[in-house]
């Protein structure tokens, strides 16, 4: 009865999963807090567990997160009758600028700002990794395409006795090189294809991997219309162009000397 | 012999051997990119943090240097308990604030360390004086272009301000006595350095025998866990990090990029890998009938074997080389883009150029060329001589 009544005086509080997990709390737990280490605080009850929002600027943070009652902070840290800035929601773009305009006139001490701007003041690291990202990206597909030429030209060299035949058959120079174009093409489409289904299961693994490690619901790998797109129609050229490359140093060529003759 | 025989092999299809040369060297260039990386970062840290030969940083209770605005109280006598223990050599406490330099109607906000100048290791002089005299501070040449300022100069400094009455407080004229170059701080920072009970009194009762941290430099690096232990124990509010510690937590903070490298070394290395061996394998097919001819005329095995795990190794090789000079040019392209992240130290190099990360690079490339060469060359060795001939006859 007296920890009924205790209970119902004590405020609440919600902690981060993080928190949660390393203190060994659950919800309803009894826990002292307070401005420094050591000195005395204000009990209270957790009230529940909260998890991580998807917010980039959050994944490199260690710190630990508690929400209190405002006025129960101002009195923890004697801040008084302050806050360190106001959330204000507005209706739509256009009355959120008027908004700001009419706020910066008649503010004395204070400024206001658009959230969209403080998320681009606050995101310029990620901005960095973004750029580090794209930059590693192209390295990486100039590698691939080199590595795809190379591939390709080996795989229709290959073929140098089947086109030797074929032109001694009678069949021109333009239907053999069309056919051995469309046989690179093919073999880059499903290359690619294969690629694709691969990043998929690479981004799967990366995201599970992170979201478990970093205890967010961010997606760190996305693999996107745009992307797949890029990767066929890259592949697929370098293809076209690898095979016509090599075709036509073929189809160039006398067929005896492609046998060896 | 083997090596003139691999290289005429390599020359008889040129185009083919320019593409899979530039083809490991790209990949050659991100390996080395990678093992920079991963190394790199981590060493640079190190080396900032060992720079002036400080081991331990003690910190508020649960926070990193100057990561809060919390601060540790009782600085005297926790100075003095410190400077006591016969391990300790010295013992820097450093106070951080913002101040605002007065410029008639509008101010300049800039960072400022509160140091003790004869036991400081957060700067080094670079012209003039230090901040000995309690009226002086010296500062950092972006706070100088910012400010007009030169040395000599009289500021008008103010450590606080009240947005809503617009005033400033704990205001104080200080001489610039000298420029510093700052160890620890982000390039483009402003940043000047007060003597300590100058900045404490400035910054007003709030900040009274405090300070935001003591940087603590031993005098036998090996006794560094014993004084931890001490210090756990007799400054119980206080955290105690060491070096190692801290790089521990840059590990944590800074595990993806590690793991980036890792992820993308590895993937470098397969590429090479399997270019390698895809040339090498088409050019043994190619001349199958050769290498039977060479084998029937008495040319051993082994003589077989060398020659085209030679060719493998030379593509390897040369590929290597131009790839380490590529990757030192796209590891500074790169390091410029991740020099951007705000408030990192402008002395953190996250591609540190290393002789063991080109010479790791180089051999784990030669390594790949020599095992992609090996499956065929033996396969090439261990033809059945007469009944190979009799089909490339027929052929």
């Amino acid at each position: 009865m007296v920890a009924l009544l205790l209970a119902l005086q004590l405020r609440t509080i919600t902690v981060d999963q993080r928190l949660a997990a390393d203190a060994h709390v659950r919800v309803g737990d009894t826990v002292v807090v307070s401005a420094a280490p050591g000195t005395g605080g204000d009990s209270v009850i957790i009230a529940a567990i909260i998890g991580r929002r998807a917010d980039p600027s959050e994944i490199a943070r260690s710190d630990y997160r508690v929400h209190l009652h405002l006025d129960q902070l101002q009195r923890l840290i004697g801040y008084g009758d302050r806050v360190d800035r106001f959330a204000v929601s507005t209706h739509g773009d256009s009355a959120a600028d008027s908004a700001v305009r009419a706020i910066n006139d008649a503010a004395f001490g204070f400024r206001a700002y658009r959230s969209r701007d403080i998320a681009i003041e606050t995101s310029e690291t990620f901005a960095v990794v973004s750029r580090f990202h794209r930059a590693i990206g192209v390295i990486t597909i100039v590698a691939s395409a080199v590595f795809l030429l190379c591939i390709l030209l080996l795989k229709v060299d290959e073929r140098r006795r089947d086109v030797a035949a074929l032109r001694l058959l009678g069949i021109s120079r333009r239907s053999v090189m069309l056919t051995v174009v469309l046989e690179a093409a093919f073999v880059s489409v499903i290359g690619s294809g294969v690629g694709v289904a691969i990043g998929w299961v690479t981004s799967l693994a990366v995201n599970w991997h992170y979201q478990a490690r970093y205890q967010t619901p961010l997606r760190f790998a996305l693999v996107t219309g745009d992307i797949v797109l890029f990767a066929v129609t890259l592949s697929l050229v370098l293809g076209i162009v690898a095979g016509a490359l090599a075709a036509r140093r073929l189809v160039r060529t006398h067929p005896l000397v492609l046998l060896g003759r | 012999m083997r090596l003139v025989l691999a290289l005429a092999s390599l020359r008889r299809n040129r185009a083919r051997t320019i593409l899979a040369v530039c083809g490991v060297a790209i990949a050659a260039a991100m390996l080395l990119d990678m093992v920079m990386l991963s190394t790199g970062m981590r060493e640079s840290f190190r080396q900032l943090l060992l720079s002036r030969g400080f081991q331990i940083r003690l910190t508020p209770r649960g926070t990193l240097p100057f990561d809060t605005e919390a601060s540790i109280a009782d600085a005297s006598a926790v100075t003095a308990k410190l400077r006591a223990r016969h391990e300790i050599d010295l013992v820097s406490p450093v106070l951080g604030a913002s101040v605002h330099v007065l410029r008639g109607d509008s101010s300049i906000t800039t960072f400022a360390l509160g140091v003790d100048p004869t036991s400081q290791g957060d700067y080094q002089l670079a012209a003039g004086r230090d901040a000995t005299d309690p009226g002086s501070l010296v500062a950092n040449e972006d706070f100088l272009r910012a400010t007009g300022a030169r040395i000599g100069d009289t500021l008008r400094v103010a450590a606080g301000f009240d947005p809503q009455l617009r005033t400033h407080s704990g205001e104080r004229a200080l001489v610039v006595s000298g420029r510093a170059k700052f160890l620890y701080l982000a390039s483009g920072q402003l940043a000047v350095a007060i003597p300590l009970h100058t900045l404490q009194q400035m910054t007003g009762a709030a900040r009274e025998d405090r300070v935001s941290l003591f940087m603590v430099r031993l005098r036998n690096a090996s006794t560094i866990d014993e004084v931890k232990h001490w210090m756990r124990t007799a400054l119980p509010t206080i955290d105690v990090i060491s070096t190692a510690d801290a790089m521990a937590r840059v590990d944590e903070r800074l595990g993806y990029f590690r793991q980036l490298s890792a992820i993308l070394g590895a993937v470098s290395l397969v590429v090479g890998f399997l270019l390698v061996t895809t040339l090498v394998t088409v050019s043994v097919n190619e001349r199958v009938g050769e290498i039977v001819v060479m084998r029937a005329i008495g040319v051993s095995r082994a003589h077989v074997v060398q020659q085209i795990v030679l060719e493998g190794t030379a593509l390897s090789v040369t590929g290597a080389v131009l790839g380490t000079g590529l990757g030192l040019i796209t590891a500074r392209y790169l390091n410029t883009i991740l020099s951007r992240f705000p408030g990192l130290p402008a002395a953190i190099d996250f591609f540190l150029f290393q002789p063991r990360a080109a010479w790791t690079a180089i051999g784990l490339l030669t390594a790949c060329g020599v095992l992609a060469g090996l499956y065929p060359a033996w396969r090439a060795a261990s033809l059945p001589l007469a009944s190979t001939l009799r089909e490339e006859a027929v052929a």
